[in-house]
């Protein structure tokens, strides 16, 4: 399947691009409701055992704690630097797996593991082999590649500053095969500014350890429109990622919201640069990778073409659940830890996302559920439709039509008449067959699936002229 | 998703001389060409009963016996519990298929009926058709054939078989009844669970995960989630034969 290189269009960009869903998930969070409790979400884990081939478990950890505030940030997490909060949080994080691993019947295979957080090396590293060692008590969790359901995927997301390359042997002895290292700018200014000063030396040399312990993915995360950032500065950033040359790379927009996440108000908003700025440092981004030869997947993400990631995308087996872009095949999802969101059959039910009521749930010995919903089948069909559009940038009709038992014409009235503006635009084509992002609408891949999103008001996206506002 | 199984849409509730399209009776009689006052007659017998949600009894072992049900809409496992609390599934009931049959010896259900979704069924009066069926032949013998067809089926899966046989003739078995109520043979919904089909097959589950992924490997279907859709019939009804005979 042929997917399009994305087109930079900075004045499109300007006019769409504005906060939004990012679909990790359809229905996305604000959905769900907290009539939703632990009794549903045993009875859908019952369920999904009832399948006649259950689908694999993918198994999501959150570590919340962090030992400094990055100012960017807008993740759940805890500042601190006492360790013994770790072990506390282990605890109950072990009785948590406990609860939560007799839902799902034991045959059921694990093929994806990630941690990720807040810093999930916060935990030292025989403490995060000790956490995959209880999952794998627990579930069926299998290294062979010789299993039903493929090699388990098993990820972390690494805060190079507080981890060592021997560290990094550490975790891959324990299973892990895949990092994902937060760089964010190599610009010392930028670094100042945001509270995050990350050596390049120390970068490159956990990036190294990775490779020689054989994990089989490094990706690195880079932000722009960060304070202070410059179109020079961002470039040497960019010389020095590519000469790494990471498996994968994201590139994140920075969107400052000080009302939404209390440490970016410690970013001075004179610092930001310029929305023109801004687009520059993307538009570059964009072309330094496409040179480098790395794929666009969607979203922020770009790999290298023989990655696995680039590999699913091109056989049409990519997909994207909490986690992100993912080779893992439709699973269900078990989320762990304070604010994990798990995904069990045609439901989303999410942990509390502060520690306390966490904690007390499960001294409580209850499963700790704070929201969730089941999806309706209008909810899957939508969920199906976006699913193919972030992953592949194409709805296949037909596909959806004998999937869904549906008139796609007939049901998708609404959507097809907001994405009309996004076709006049030339974002996206329409044909009797295929809805499909042109190159030009790949990188506004979540306008375009926003479209099919019933829960959002249907206003805005009616009338094109608002969007040049959004800026 | 295939059949739907929304009761809404299956439980057309026909009229006096109109049968619902899913009745287990409507067959006998209008092959024969019943008239429409026999019709009637049959049909004050009927009293439908639903919707049942999934998890609700329709009888329990033990229950005094009165009458016998028609399955209209959804899927309604029976089975029983040994001494141990163990359960064995005995069958799953289809639309316009007939539960009740094997407590007529005792007059107690010698077996528990649940619903495995939403469910709708008709309930006749079994003195009462007993009787009418005394008048009308035709009524007569399509008990009879209800009756005999119950008890075949229940030995199906006592043979020395092999794994792929028993899931071959299951999913075959499944596809022919589907196909007599005007449902699509091809693609159709497994509403029972992994277990519910391991317990009537005497496999463990993982064994029926198992086998259902070498089908799809080999091209024999394809599975989502509970839907199934049969792609090779001619080498899925080989691997049945020895069950099925035919």
């Amino acid at each position: 399947m042929a997917t399009p290189s994305p087109a930079f269009d900075p004045d499109l960009l300007r006019r769409y691009d504005r906060p939004g869903p990012r679909y990790t998930s359809y229905p996305t969070a604000p959905q769900f409701s907290t009539d939703f409790q632990s009794g549903e979400l045993r009875e859908m884990a019952a369920i999904s055992n009832g399948d006649p081939i259950p689908r694999p478990l993918s198994i999501y950890v959150h570590v919340p704690f962090c030992a400094s505030p990055c100012f960017y940030c807008g993740c759940n997490r805890v500042i601190t630097r006492d360790k013994a909060r770790g072990d506390a949080y282990l605890t109950r994080l072990y009785r948590e797996i406990g609860m939560m691993s007799t839902l799902f019947d034991r045959d059921r295979e694990v093929a994806q593991l990630h941690l990720g957080g807040g810093t999930p090396n916060f935990l030292a590293p025989d403490q995060i082999a000790e956490v995959v060692d209880v999952i794998r008590r627990h579930f069926s969790l299998s290294n062979s590649p010789f299993s039903r359901d493929g090699e388990l995927e098993c990820s972390i997301e690494l805060d190079p500053r507080f981890v060592s390359p021997d560290d990094i042997r550490i975790l891959a002895e324990a299973g892990f095969n895949r990092a994902s290292l937060g760089v964010q700018d190599f610009d010392p200014v930028v670094q100042q500014a945001v509270n995050r000063i990350q050596s390049v030396e120390e970068t490159l040399a956990i990036i190294e350890a990775c490779r020689k312990h054989g994990l089989r993915s490094v990706n690195v995360d880079l932000i722009y429109g960060l304070p202070l950032q410059s179109p020079d500065g961002f470039e040497r950033t960019l010389d020095i990622t590519l000469a790494a040359r990471p498996d994968r790379l994201a590139i994140y927009s920075y969107a400052h919201l000080p009302s939404l996440f209390r440490p970016q108000q410690r970013i001075r908003s004179e610092d930001l640069p310029s929305p023109a700025v801004k687009l520059g440092l993307l538009q570059r981004a964009i072309e330094r990778l496409g040179e480098a030869g790395y794929v666009y997947i969607g979203m922020d993400h770009f790999a290298l073409p023989e990655d696995d990631l680039a590999v699913a995308q091109a056989r049409g087996g990519l997909h994207r659940n909490f986690m992100g872009y993912t080779t893992c095949a439709d699973s269900d999802l078990i989320g762990l830890g304070v604010s994990a969101i798990s995904h069990i059959g045609a439901s989303f039910s999410q942990n509390p996302r502060d520690l306390p009521s966490w904690e007390h749930a499960i001294d409580e010995g209850r499963l700790p559920v704070w929201r969730g919903m089941r999806l309706d089948d209008d909810d899957l069909v939508r969920a199906d439709v976006i699913q193919q559009l972030m992953c592949h940038g194409e709805i296949d009709i037909g596909v959806v039509e004998r999937r869904h038992l549906i008139d796609f014409a007939d049901y998708f009235g609404q959507a097809l008449q907001r994405l009309q503006p996004l076709q006049h635009d030339g974002l996206v084509d329409v044909s009797a067959t295929h809805i499909r992002a042109t190159s030009r609408g790949r990188l506004l891949l979540r306008i375009l699936a926003s479209c099919f999103d019933r829960y959002l008001p249907s206003q805005p996206d009616a009338a094109p002229a608002q969007f040049s506002r959004t800026v | 998703m295939f059949p739907h199984t929304d009761a809404s849409i299956l439980a057309d509730d026909g009229d006096p001389v109109t049968f619902c399209s899913t009745c287990a009776f409507s067959q006998a009689c209008l092959s024969s060409g019943m008239d429409k006052s026999a019709l009637a007659e049959l049909h004050v017998l009927v009293e439908h009963v639903g919707p049942l949600h999934a998890g609700d009894h329709v009888f329990r072992e033990g229950d005094p016996f009165g009458a016998i049900a028609a399955v209209r809409a959804g899927t309604v496992k029976t089975y029983m519990t040994d001494a141990d609390g163990r359960e064995q599934v005995l069958g799953f009931h289809l639309p316009g298929e007939v539960i009740g049959l094997n407590a007529i010896h005792d007059d107690r259900y010698p077996c528990n009926a649940v619903a495995l979704d939403t469910a709708m069924l008709c309930r006749f009066s079994f003195p009462r058709i007993a009787l009418l069926a005394t008048r009308l032949p035709n009524l007569q013998q399509h008990l009879f054939k209800l009756m005999s067809r119950d008890i075949g089926v229940a030995s199906l899966f006592a043979g020395d078989h092999s794994a792929d046989e028993r899931m071959a003739a299951f999913l075959i078995g499944l596809s022919r009844r589907l196909a007599l109520r005007g449902f699509s043979p091809r693609r159709f919904q497994l509403t029972m669970s992994r277990t519910d089909i391991a317990n009537y097959l005497r496999q463990a589950p993982e064994t029926v995960s198992r086998v259902l992924r070498r089908f799809e490997r080999d091209g024999l279907l394809a599975i989502k989630q509970r839907d199934v859709e049969i792609l090779d019939m001619p080498r899925l009804e080989a691997l049945a034969l020895t069950i099925l005979r035919h």
